[in-house]
């Protein structure tokens, strides 16, 4: 479907100068530590580039000169230079890694906060998987370019610019013949890092699609064997091996190939240098040790080249991370405070919905064109089928999506006058597939009202009718419920989240049925809970229970982002419309569970 | 088992406790290139040391006796003939190294996921799959690193080592073993340290998920978050385990960051150790300058690479880990598809015997018990019960998902045992309440497991005649949309009917079918039933029913209770016994009798 595209990722982007301006104040309030880091790994690689000239110096101060002082002195600066460097060396990890985790942690808060604001639409149309990908993926990208990329840049300029020195002071016409290969093999290191980057996201991506046929596969095993699919299904998965098979050996081959080409360069540059170096020796121009040093600095400048070669390659995938990154930081909320607002000091009173139109796209109208009156403390029953609207009513009246067209009214104020805060933190809600958090019972039920006391939540789980499962745990309220609180049953966590509702003192309140059946006893305590809830607040319900149905004062019966019939039990039932169709169904299918006609 | 074109070797065979021997049979057929690969870098690692060698004779030959002729010609060229050697036979170990890894590891994969597919349906019923997946892949990513980077690291480390430390053997022993003083000391640091780096590691990876679930939490649950306009709860909560990430990484960082300064110290010291031992040598005459150049540069080959051999052992062991937890799946006995004697020339009857037939998914509990009945071809069977009473589990055995714990099944008279598997199930089609439908297009939906090309013509027939054609047409894409997570929901009812347009391509001699009322309005009930009917003519068909109305008109009704058939036969015949039935269809008529009251109530 065209409306994924938009999720499918680039991994190539132009660093621009609004860009490289946001990373950089990512740095800002680090900024010690990032002098601290550039200052150990500029030292690092003076020091590199030093001791190759320190050893050239053990040949030609010490053995051709013959002075065993010489190679004592010189052995002894080496020494102490490298006991320094070592210092630099743990200083560098240690400030160039912490930071790294600290940029991490910056961009995961600043994201994560950013993210809490924004409207639920924004949710609705946004896979979960592809935000996450911003918090973990992007920002590991984007927090190494920075932190280690920016060191191995560093260490490379300084690196090689030191290096360029030295060759200098040895000799400059040997200087300029190696710094002029130089560019030539940045290019080759460049060419060769871009392939393999490209090779190698490319298998990241068979693999993703490599988990993803494991997944169906296991998933599906009770089809795929009824269908005896097997031949053709490894037919197909193998088709993916295959894509990752080249992908990956490309990946590989090149990168086997890279590193023997970039040395087979320097060694023909090497092997230049040699011939006119030894017939500069007979002029004496250059000195055993020169040459020797000059063996290192050509043997080991292809380490900085290439560093350079693969930050710049992995710099366009980490732009591409920083482009999602800020444009999930850019997103505006939708839903957002008015430049003026009204406090309200309730929501208690009546509610009025007027000729409210709601869409997502311009032409696919979700809400056409509603209009009812809700009195203080009633209880409005939106029944219909499945993506009819009743969600969407719900989620309006919550103000988690505001009308595209005409107003609703709490109290007589028009909610968009009102502060979110306000309506939101007054609004007690069940789902219908209650969403718990990982952690205890007690912690979950506490959601409700952050500051209440153990026995506040102990009186609310009373009243749900949870106290008496929770303390068949072990832990009892200290009970842990799992991931999602997959731990407990359907029942059980809808009763927990009756407790958290209840806890919460709501104005307004709102609940989605569950479809799915729970046993009876369950079943009676939920109904319980709800009335609980019920009594003396206005609530909406998107039911499929009949009881629920019938308590309440005003049945509305939602079709096609419509209202189709609205009024009391009794009214539509002897209307003989859609609601009569709904309710003897319900009748017989609830009857029937009821009876549990096979156990007898 | 017949080799095919995607794994050439049943790498089920010869599973042995010794992880090592285990990663090697891996190898099979791949182990003649695993050894070039190793050749290849012996011969570069020797190539390298022979650089070193040439630029000592021309140090020694060439620019302490200044003797700049054409033996400095010949001695440059040998120098870029040595390199061109090393560089050629560096890439040729790579290159047949990607090879060994990335083929070994194609192979795996495939073998894999054709045995998790022909395992029995008894191991998957057991069985987790966010195991059995991260078995499948990053377990095998780790025997993938084992082959390509870990197991050729360590060799190339050794390799290396050796080669130079001859070397320099021939250049002069006192060098030779005074530089090798420390590598105990390296190797057992790097040891120490990377074992700990592991550890460490593992705790910020575990936090990393934790951290990935609150995220998750907290998007999934984001309905709830605004309802109780927590956005600052849950923002503390996501700093917490932020921040504990964070510290975690700093302990990782202080550990690695303390390794490197260490290691480079007692490197740095046995390098000085070797320099100085040279230069006094060579001051002394006891070497020449070219030998001392010649010993400086090789002696960095066997210092260095030391500090990776440490964290190269430490993961190794994971691969091997990981190896033996894919071995655990691979010990697992697969489910025969084409074992078995029988198979008729012509078409398939359909009369379906069942003697005696019990069943236990763990001895001592019976699911089926005794189950005996027949039925002539193109019946109708209803099979009625509540859950777990022993439906679903019987059905499961004319696919042989399972087969019977004690008595016998047979098909057109012959037990059902000898027909192949694979033939049985091309004879099943099972329509179920809420199928499972794959992350592709409809129409691929629809011709899924139908084993020969389909015209598009068929494919909108059989649609149509699942009554799903024009619900397929309303969607933007048609035929193409796709199905599940990256594209469209379809209600359970569509899900249903588009199995059964699947079962019409498929054409199966024995149906069955999963009547439960799924919660679809009165209409579509409707065509579904009726699709259903026209698709239960002329085969035979069991279906599991939850309701009167479903089973009236099946030529035999059994009744099930506790895993036993408590009652059978035809509608009239149940009728006119007392039993559960009579009980069943008196409850459904209370019902209509109780609805017609409440309704009627309503205006009292």
């Amino acid at each position: 479907m065209s409306t994924f595209d938009e999720f499918e990722e680039k991994d190539y982007g132009k660093l621009s100068t609004p860009i490289l301006r946001r990373l950089l104040l990512l740095l800002k309030p680090h900024w010690r530590w990032v002098a601290g880091f550039l200052l150990s790994i500029a030292l690092v690689s003076v020091i590199d580039a030093y001791t190759t000239y320190l050893s050239s110096q053990i040949i030609d101060e010490g053995i051709r000169a013959g002075s065993r002082d010489a190679i004592v002195r010189i052995i002894l600066i080496y020494g102490g230079v490298m006991l320094f460097q070592a210092l630099l060396s743990f200083s560098f990890i240690y400030l160039t890694g912490v930071l790294g985790e600290r940029v991490r942690y910056d961009m995961r808060k600043q994201m994560f906060n950013h993210l809490q604001s924004l409207s639920l639409s924004y949710f609705s149309k946004t896979p979960v998987g592809w935000i996450m990908a911003r918090l973990t993926s992007d920002t590991e990208r984007l927090a190494e370019l920075i932190t280690w990329g920016l060191l191995d840049i560093t260490w490379a300029i300084v690196n090689i610019a030191t290096a360029a020195v030295f060759m200098f002071i040895i000799n400059a016409n040997l200087a300029v013949i190696v710094l002029a290969m130089l560019p030539f093999l940045a290019i080759v290191a460049y060419q060769f890092r871009i392939r393999i980057l490209y090779h190698y996201r490319l298998s990241r991506k068979m693999n993703s699609k490599i988990t993803g046929a494991f997944n169906e596969g296991i998933t599906g095993v009770r089809v795929i064997k009824a269908l005896s699919r097997e031949d053709a299904n490894l037919a197909e998965f193998s088709e993916l091996t295959d894509g990752m098979y080249n992908a990956s050996y490309r990946a590989a081959w090149l990168s086997a190939l890279f590193l023997p080409t970039v040395q087979l360069i320097s060694a023909f540059v090497l092997g230049f240098v040699l011939w006119r170096g030894g017939l500069q020796v007979e002029i004496g121009m250059i000195t055993v040790g020169g040459i020797q040093a000059f063996v290192s600095y050509v043997t080991f400048i292809m380490w900085p080249i290439q560093d350079m070669a693969r930050v710049y390659a992995q710099m366009q995938n980490a732009v591409a991370s920083a482009e999602r990154i800020f444009h999930l930081i850019d997103t505006e909320p939708v839903v957002k405070n008015r430049a003026r607002t009204i406090t309200a000091e309730t929501l208690s009173g009546d509610i009025r919905f007027e000729d409210v139109h709601f869409h997502y796209e311009s032409d696919d109208p979700v809400i056409k064109g509603l209009t009812f009156h809700v009195n203080q403390g009633d209880t409005v029953a939106l029944v219909g089928p499945t993506g009819g609207g009743k969600t969407t009513i719900v989620n309006l009246l919550c103000r988690f999506y505001e009308p595209t067209s005409g107003a609703i009214y709490l109290n007589n104020i028009d909610y968009l006058d009102m502060k979110l805060e306000d309506i939101q933190s007054r609004i007690g809600m069940v789902l219908q597939t209650p969403h718990l958090f990982s952690g205890s019972i007690s912690e979950n039920i506490r959601y409700g009202r952050l500051n209440a006391t153990d026995e506040d939540i102990e009186d609310a789980a009373k009243m749900a009718g949870a106290h008496d499962f929770i303390m068949t745990f072990e832990k009892g309220y200290q009970q842990d419920v799992g991931e999602g609180g997959n731990l407990l049953s359907v029942g059980q966590k809808q009763l927990i989240s009756i407790a958290r509702a209840i806890l919460a003192q709501p104005e307004l309140f709102i609940m989605d049925e569950a479809t799915s059946s729970v046993d009876t006893l369950t079943e009676t305590l939920i109904q319980r809970g709800m009335e609980q809830l019920m009594t003396g607040r206005t609530s909406f319900v998107i039911a499929h229970r009949l009881s629920t149905i019938k308590r309440a004062n005003k049945i509305i019966v939602i079709e096609d982002g419509q209202i189709h019939e609205m009024g009391t039990h009794r009214e539509l039932i002897n209307l003989k419309g859609k609601y009569y169709n709904l309710y003897t169904r319900q009748f017989r299918q609830e009857l029937e569970a009821q009876y549990d006609v096979f156990t007898q | 088992m017949s080799a095919n074109t995607y794994y050439d070797v049943d790498l089920s065979q010869n599973l042995t406790k010794n992880r090592f021997i285990g990663l090697m049979r891996v190898m099979k057929g791949y182990r003649v290139l695993y050894l070039g690969a190793i050749i290849a870098l012996a011969i570069a690692a020797t190539a390298r040391t022979g650089i070193y060698l040439v630029l000592r004779r021309f140090i020694d030959e060439i620019v302490v006796p200044r003797n700049f002729g054409s033996d400095m010609i010949l001695i440059i060229g040998l120098y870029i003939g040595m390199a061109l050697l090393q560089g050629t036979f560096t890439f040729i170990s790579g290159w047949l190294a990607a090879r060994v890894a990335e083929g070994t590891t194609r192979r795996l994969r495939n073998f894999l996921y054709d045995h998790l597919q022909r395992l029995p349906y008894a191991y998957h019923a057991e069985a987790k799959t966010g195991d059995l997946i991260s078995r499948a892949t990053s377990d095998i990513d780790a025997v993938n690193r084992f082959f390509a980077d870990q197991a050729i690291g360590i060799g190339r480390i050794i390799l290396i080592f050796v080669i130079n430390f001859i070397a320099i053997m021939q250049l002069h022993p006192r060098l030779a073993w005074t530089s090798v003083i420390a590598i105990p000391a390296i190797i057992a640091v790097s040891l120490f340290f990377f074992s700990r780096v592991s550890k460490a590691y593992e705790a910020y990876q575990e936090q990393e998920a934790t951290l990935s679930n609150r995220l998750q939490e907290n998007l999934t649950g984001v309905r709830v978050v605004k309802a109780f306009a927590r956005q600052g709860y849950e923002s503390y909560k996501f700093d917490q385990e932020n921040w504990h990430k964070f510290s975690l990484g700093r302990r990782l960082l202080s550990i690695e960051s303390l390794f490197w300064p260490i290691s480079d110290i007692i490197c740095g010291a046995q390098l000085l150790a070797s320099y100085f031992t040279g230069a006094i040598m060579a001051l002394n005459g006891e070497i020449t300058v070219g030998t001392y150049m010649a010993f400086i540069a090789l002696v960095i080959w066997i210092i260095w690479p030391m500090r990776n051999l440490g964290r190269l052992i430490v993961q190794t062991s994971t691969g091997m880990v990981s190896y033996k937890r894919v071995a655990e799946l691979l010990e697992e006995k697969r489910e025969p598809l084409l074992e078995g004697d029988y198979q008729p020339d012509g078409d398939l009857g359909g009369e379906i015997v069942f003697k005696d037939v019990s069943f236990e998914y763990e001895p001592g509990q019976l699911v089926l018990n005794k189950v005996n009945f027949s039925c002539s071809p193109g019946a109708v069977i209803a099979l009625l019960g509540s859950t777990g009473s022993g439906k679903t589990t019987l059905v499961n055995l004319l696919p042989r998902f399972y087969d019977p714990t004690a008595g016998l099944i047979t098909l057109d008279g012959v037990d059902i045992t000898r027909y192949p598997r694979k033939y049985l199930r091309s004879q099943i089609g099972i329509v179920e309440q809420e199928p499972f439908l794959f992350s592709r297009s409809i129409r691929e939906n629809i011709t899924y497991g139908v084993h020969r090309q389909v015209s598009e013509e068929e494919i909108v027939q059989a649609a149509q005649f699942a009554a799903i054609h024009d619900v397929i047409l309303e969607f933007p894409k048609g035929y193409d949309t796709l199905v599940g997570e990256r594209g469209v929901t379809l209600s359970g009812g569509q899900k249903q009917r588009l199995a059964i347009a699947r079962a019409v391509l498929k054409n199966p001699r024995i149906l069955i079918l999963d009547d439960s009322t799924s919660s679809v309005d009165t209409e579509t009930e409707m065509h579904i039933r009726a699709a259903l009917e026209r698709l239960m003519q002329t085969r035979t068909t069991f279906i599991i029913a939850h309701r009167i109305q479903s089973v009236m008109d099946a030529d035999l009704i059994l009744v099930f209770d506790r895993g036993e058939i408590v009652q059978l036969g035809t509608h009239q015949q149940l009728m006119q016994t007392s039993g559960m039935y009579q009980d069943i269809f008196n409850i459904q008529t209370r019902i209509e009798l109780e609805l017609e009251k409440e309704i009627s109530g309503v205006n009292i």
